[in-house]
Order: structure tokens, then C-alpha cells, then sequence
């Protein structure tokens, strides 16, 4: 009787105390490979990243959760916001919006010119580009890494490799995809290199971010070079992925050593890479010429452009050699008579005026 | 176990990721303590038979999902953690509160080693001392909640 009670007191004790399954040891070896397997599969191999954008769309609710308290404060925040700093606030956006209205203004006439030089030139390269905005959700949580996320993903047809934009300049470039979400690696970061142009000579070079504070480096340069401090660097558009001519840093500090052959080049972002809401993607520029497999959509809008530009060839030449302002006025202008010889001349130029980065070089 | 522990135990988890979810920036992400880690670690000391090396292992996965690194880095780091955790779990009855903390600190420590030693072979920039931060905050959250009266299993110091 009381060997069986035993027995039973044993057995239903048992299992609270001494089962605990494989050893931690042998747990530790098990999940450790597992880990380390996983690792080599997803940095060397890259098998993982369907699996991650698929269970990073399973996060997203929770994402939004955690987004949600920040988000409520600021739409608060901007509901009690005062009349009078709403009035101010419009003040400055209609006077920004009448700028910008002109200088687009301007950038329309200026492209068509290019289109027609191009044209002439039969270089024919129309690039056509469209940008998304997005908002940033999250800056990312690995210290090692300048990345952040933005709330545009694979659903609103973004691609890797689309250039970041803010209205001050480049802040980045598009590296991962998640369905509703995709990661933006910063031009800060050590990983990421973007090629630029000094602005006052045109000198090219790749600047690469340098990690740890909110710099660029321009590496590899000769001590003799003709940079100095002020400088503004854009984008050369060389590489194919970022638009040419965006602001991209300003050249804040050189520093020569004897001992080495090149220039240490310290250069701040211009783009607000750390503090602002907004952002545009814009796609990678498709140049109409090379088949592409969406050589369809990449056609269309160039073909319009050549039916609209045989009329005013002649025209646009002559504008462009007066003045630079004026071809605002001049785009309406159409009906005018084709002048070839006029036109020649202007062959000539745009050559000289493209291969000045050269020279410089 | 009584199902309303392992209830609390996927609650707490839960709401340790929405807080790692939370849109941390600038200063506050750089002392950001690993909540779920925390909370690991309290379920390793508390019920070792719910919360294991395998739970910790799947949790990093997700952290893993939520940073954005590569696959696998805060798995293994938690893995390790646990284990030790794990293997010292028993002793732990006798320590008091304070050598608790320092037990807590030490695998805090532990899986941000293993982090940076898997950062340092992909090719990342040491950060300096203020990368152990998140540690030392995690060990204060620690103490904070014991003082708000959560059970972690040791000893006050008078008895």
C-alpha cells in the first residue's frame, strides 16, 4: 500500500522537477548551427529574401501598434496647432510653391531644349523617371548600420536600388523591399558610395559614407586637387541610378597630410538625413535607347516627344544662345520656319560644353 | 503549468516586441535596453520548463526580422545567453537581489558581445564603449521592476 503510493508520489512529481527534456548543452550546439547556418544562407548565399519579406509583412500590424502612440501625438499636436502658425506656415508655402511654379517654369522649356539638342545629336538618350513620396516610419534599429524606413513597399511598385530624395538633397538609396515597407540604406553609411560632381568645376568623384558621424568621405583624391571648403557636390548621374545634378554634401574640410599621397575630404550631407518626415523615391532613370524588358512604358513618352519637337528645332537653338532665362518665353513659340544652317552651329557647342567634365578630369 | 502563466508569458513577450517596435531614434535608440532579452531571462529564472534555449532562439529570429541585420546574428546571441541562463538557473535560489542584478548584467553583456563579434566579421565599425549602454540600462529596468514588486526569484536581502 505504501510502496504504491510511493510509486504514484513519484510519478506525479516527477515531471515538474527532473524533466527538462535534451540537455542545454545539447540545445545550445543545436540552435547555435542553426543560427550560424542561417547566417552564411543569408549574407553569402542571399536564399532568405522572400522568407524575410513575408514575415516582415506579419510584423507590419505590430509595427503599426507600435507606430500608433507617436503617430496620435503628432496628429494632436498638429490639431491644436494655432491659427496664426497655420497662416504663417501657408504665407511661406504659397511663396515657396510661386518660386518653385517658376522655376518649373523654366526646367520644362529647358528640358525640351536638351531633348531637341539631344536630337541633333542623335544621342538619343530621353530619361524618364517618376518618383513616389513616402514618409518615414522608423529609423533603423541596428547602431551599426544608417538605414531607415519608409512606408512605401513592393506594393506601390518600389524597386531596389531607387534613389532617396528630400527637398534639400540625396539622402539615400532604396536596398530592401518588404511588401509595405522598404529599407533605405542613408548616404551616411559606410556601405553605401554615391558618385558625384563638384559643382563649381565639375570634377568627378565617388563619395562614400563614413559610418560613425554623419559625414561623407571623398577617398582616393591627390593632395593636389581642386577642391575647396564650401564646395557643393551633386550628384554626376554617371552611374545611372540617381538623377543628375541633386545635391548631395558640402565640402566641409580638407586636410592634407605629407605622409599620404591623397586628400583626406570631409564632406556634410546637405539633404536632412536625420530629421525630416517626408521623402520621394525616385525610380532609377530608364534611358529609352537599350532594350529593356520595359521598353514599352520607357517608349511611349519619347516617341511623344519627337512628334512635338520637329517644329520647334530651329527655334530652340537660337534661344539657347542669348540668354538662359528666356526660353521660358520662348517654349509657346512653334510655328517657326525650319532654318537647317542655323541650326548647325549648335551642333558644335553642346559637345564642348559636356566634355568640360572631361578636361577637368 | 497553469495555463494563466503561459498566457502571461506570450503577453509580456508581445509587449516587449512593440516596445522594441516603438519608432526609437538619436539618443534613445543608442541606450535602448533589449527588452526581450529581459523578458527572456525573467521566464528563463521563473519557468525553465516553458521558456527555453529553443524559445529564445525563435525570438531572436524575430528580432533579427524587426532589425534588419543579417538572419540569424540576435538568434545566436540569445542562444547563448540562454544557455547560460539555463545552466545556472538552479543557483540562482540563493542569490540575493543584488548579486541577481549582476548575474542579469553579465548575460545582457554576454549577447552583446556575441553581437559585436558577429558585426566585427561583417565588417561593421567598433562604436565604443557607449554600445554596452543598452546593458547597463536593461540592468537598471531590472532593478526598477523588482522594486515595483516583480518576483524574478531572489532573495531580498534580509532574509
Amino acid at each position: 500500500m505504501s510502496r504504491r503510493f510511493n510509486h504514484k508520489l513519484e510519478q506525479q512529481s516527477a515531471p515538474a522537477f527532473f524533466v527538462r527534456g535534451p540537455s542545454p548543452l545539447a540545445r545550445l550546439a543545436f540552435f547555435s548551427a542553426l543560427s550560424l547556418a542561417l547566417m552564411a544562407a543569408d549574407s553569402r548565399l542571399e536564399y532568405l529574401t522572400t522568407v524575410r519579406q513575408n514575415l516582415q509583412a506579419l510584423l507590419h500590424p505590430l509595427q503599426l501598434l507600435a507606430n500608433a502612440p507617436s503617430r496620435l501625438y503628432r496628429d494632436t499636436t498638429e490639431y491644436f496647432s494655432t491659427h496664426e502658425y497655420l497662416l504663417n506656415e501657408n504665407r511661406s508655402l504659397k511663396k515657396n510653391a510661386l518660386k518653385q511654379a517658376v522655376e518649373l517654369q523654366k526646367l520644362n522649356s529647358l528640358e525640351l531644349e536638351n531633348n531637341n539638342l539631344r536630337q541633333l545629336l542623335r544621342t538619343n538618350q530621353s530619361i524618364v523617371e517618376t518618383s513616389v513620396a513616402a514618409e518615414i516610419m522608423h529609423v533603423g534599429r541596428d547602431l551599426f548600420t544608417k538605414k531607415i524606413i519608409v512606408n512605401r513597399g513592393a506594393t506601390h511598385n518600389i524597386v531596389a536600388g531607387e534613389a532617396v530624395v528630400d527637398s534639400t538633397g540625396v539622402i539615400g538609396q532604396v536596398t530592401r523591399i518588404y511588401p509595405l515597407s522598404s529599407e533605405v540604406t542613408l548616404i551616411t553609411d559606410k556601405s553605401l558610395a554615391i558618385p558625384i560632381q563638384v559643382e563649381r568645376n565639375g570634377l568627378r568623384a565617388i563619395a562614400f559614407g563614413h559610418g560613425r558621424d554623419n559625414t561623407l568621405d571623398l577617398p582616393y583624391l591627390p593632395t593636389n586637387v581642386d577642391i575647396q571648403r564650401g564646395d557643393k557636390l551633386v550628384t554626376s548621374g554617371i552611374d545611372g541610378v540617381y538623377p543628375a545634378g541633386l545635391a548631395v554634401a558640402t565640402v566641409s574640410q580638407i586636410e592634407i597630410t605629407p605622409d599620404s599621397p591623397f586628400a583626406r575630404i570631409i564632406c556634410v550631407p546637405t539633404g536632412g538625413v536625420e530629421n525630416h518626415k517626408q521623402v520621394l523615391l525616385v525610380s532609377i532613370p530608364r534611358i529609352a535607347e537599350p532594350v529593356e524588358t520595359e521598353i514599352i512604358s520607357a517608349i511611349k513618352p519619347d516617341a511623344k516627344i519627337k512628334k512635338s519637337e520637329i517644329k520647334p528645332t530651329a527655334a530652340k537653338p537660337v534661344a539657347a544662345q542669348p540668354e538662359m532665362t528666356k526660353p521660358a518665353a520662348d517654349n509657346t513659340v512653334t510655328g517657326k520656319p525650319k532654318l537647317i544652317p542655323e541650326a548647325k552651329p549648335t551642333v558644335i557647342t553642346p559637345p564642348n560644353n559636356t566634355s568640360k567634365p572631361h578636361a577637368a578630369e | 503549468m497553469p495555463p494563466s502563466k503561459l498566457k502571461s508569458l506570450y503577453l509580456s513577450l508581445i509587449l516587449a516586441f512593440v516596445f522594441l517596435l516603438l519608432p526609437w531614434s538619436g539618443f534613445a535608440l543608442k541606450i535602448r535596453p533589449d527588452f526581450i532579452l529581459l523578458v527572456i531571462i525573467f521566464w528563463l529564472i521563473r519557468a525553465p520548463n516553458l521558456c527555453n534555449v529553443g524559445t529564445a532562439w525563435f525570438l531572436g529570429l524575430f528580432v533579427d526580422l524587426a532589425t534588419g541585420g543579417i538572419f540569424g546574428q540576435f538568434a545566436l546571441a540569445y542562444t547563448i545567453t540562454a544557455f547560460f541562463a539555463v545552466t545556472y538557473q538552479r543557483r540562482l535560489v540563493l542569490f540575493n537581489h543584488t548579486q541577481q542584478l549582476f548575474y542579469v548584467f553579465l548575460l545582457l553583456m554576454i549577447s552583446q558581445i556575441v553581437l559585436l563579434i558577429i558585426k566585427t566579421f561583417s565588417g561593421a565599425d567598433a562604436l565604443g564603449w557607449s554600445y554596452f549602454l543598452p546593458s547597463i540600462i536593461g540592468v537598471i529596468l531590472w532593478r526598477v521592476a523588482v522594486i515595483f514588486g516583480l518576483n524574478t526569484g531572489g532573495r531580498s536581502r534580509g532574509t
